[in-house]
């Protein structure tokens, strides 16, 4: 598989037209219903290669671009997600630096 | 991507044949390329509406997630809670960025509930347009594509109409062949009864003749055989035969 490739599970005559926010591997439990004592086991089964892990992000983005961004009457909302998600990505990148402006010396 | 995909191999290209026949077909198992036995799996994607938010941005999921659990209240405690306990340990630092933001914040908010209605009906409309404008030259040339079938079918109508006028020519084409057999017949049996009625007409004359001249023969004959006497014994046989009759 080689970039720019469809995923190796993706078959067009079972699954018909590619669609990027779906997973056509097999599926496994959903996150949500996985029991608390077996989501070791959970992630020992995921698939940990980096191109896995990246389409993974991409089918996510895609999800979320399809959910919020894509639709014919899309509102304001996929923007302040954005800026909410970004200022919190700023912040934690920057939190080593934000840290010394604390205000209270103790707790 | 497609066409170097489909440029590749013959395999990958039938496969993609396939997806388009799929694609434009509206019904999942119309052809013989999609296997369907294996149709459950596969879905179309459609374009879905957005999704709902609160707050201008928190996905709905997340608070029905904790419906279940905590009522409603439940995720705004969470999240009341959870700010308390950032602010109050430091981990969130109010420096000067967080006063700016809050003002920007509360700009953007009174920004979107002053505008953001006006606005979204303004671009609702220049979407309808836009649609509208992109499937405009669709739905004329369906009307003209529609148009054009029917007249089509006129013409084939008409056509049939000719059909039904060669018929008729033929019939009377046929009519007049008749017509003229039955003069032609006609005239042939004129012409045979002219010339039987001048042989019949030859016959009789000859017959005529024939008698006439026979006749001639006899009273000649006859005349000639009369004598002198016997014609005054016959005179006076009349004139005594008169007389018998005038004294009667």
């Amino acid at each position: 598989m080689a970039f720019g490739d469809y995923p190796a599970d993706y078959n067009p005559k079972v699954h018909g037209p590619y669609d990027p926010a779906r997973f056509y591997g097999k599926p496994d439990t959903p996150f949500g219903q996985v029991k608390l004592n077996q989501l070791g086991e959970w992630f020992g089964r995921r698939n940990k290669t980096p191109s896995a892990i990246a389409g993974t992000f991409s089918r996510a983005y895609w999800r979320w671009q399809h959910k919020y961004l894509q639709p014919k009457r899309a509102g304001i909302a996929p923007f302040f997600q954005f800026i909410t998600a970004s200022m919190v990505f700023f912040y934690a990148i920057n939190y080593s630096k934000l840290k010394k402006h604390r205000n209270y010396k103790y707790h | 991507m497609l066409s170097r995909a489909a440029l590749l191999s013959g395999q990958q290209n039938r496969a993609l044949v396939a997806l388009a026949a799929r694609t434009t077909g509206t019904t999942a198992c119309n052809n013989v390329a999609a296997s369907c036995d294996s149709q459950v799996e596969m879905t179309r994607p459609v374009r879905m509406e957005p999704g709902k938010v609160r707050m201008g941005f928190i996905p709905e999921e997340w608070f029905n997630f904790f419906y279940k659990k905590t009522g409603v209240t439940g995720p705004y405690t969470l999240g009341f809670t959870l700010s308390t306990y950032l602010l109050s340990k430091e981990i969130y630092v109010l420096e000067h960025e967080f006063y700016s933001g809050l003002s920007l914040a509360l700009m953007c908010v009174v920004a979107v509930k002053k505008i953001g209605p006006g606005l979204a009906k303004y671009l609702d409309k220049e979407i309808d347009a836009y649609e509208t404008e992109w499937n405009e030259s669709r739905v004329n040339e369906r009307q003209v594509l529609e148009q054009q079938i029917g007249n089509e079918e006129k013409m084939q109508w008409s056509a049939e109409g000719q059909n039904m006028m060669v018929q008729a020519k033929r019939e009377n084409v046929a009519l007049q062949l008749e017509a003229a057999y039955r003069g032609r017949v006609m005239t042939a049996y004129q012409e045979v009864k002219k010339r039987l009625d001048y042989q019949v007409e030859i016959q009789n004359i000859e017959r005529r003749i024939a008698q006439r001249n026979l006749i001639d023969y006899v009273v000649r004959r006859v005349m000639s055989s009369i004598t002198p006497d016997q014609d005054k014994k016959n005179i006076d046989k009349c004139i005594a035969d008169l007389s018998s009759l005038a004294k009667a």
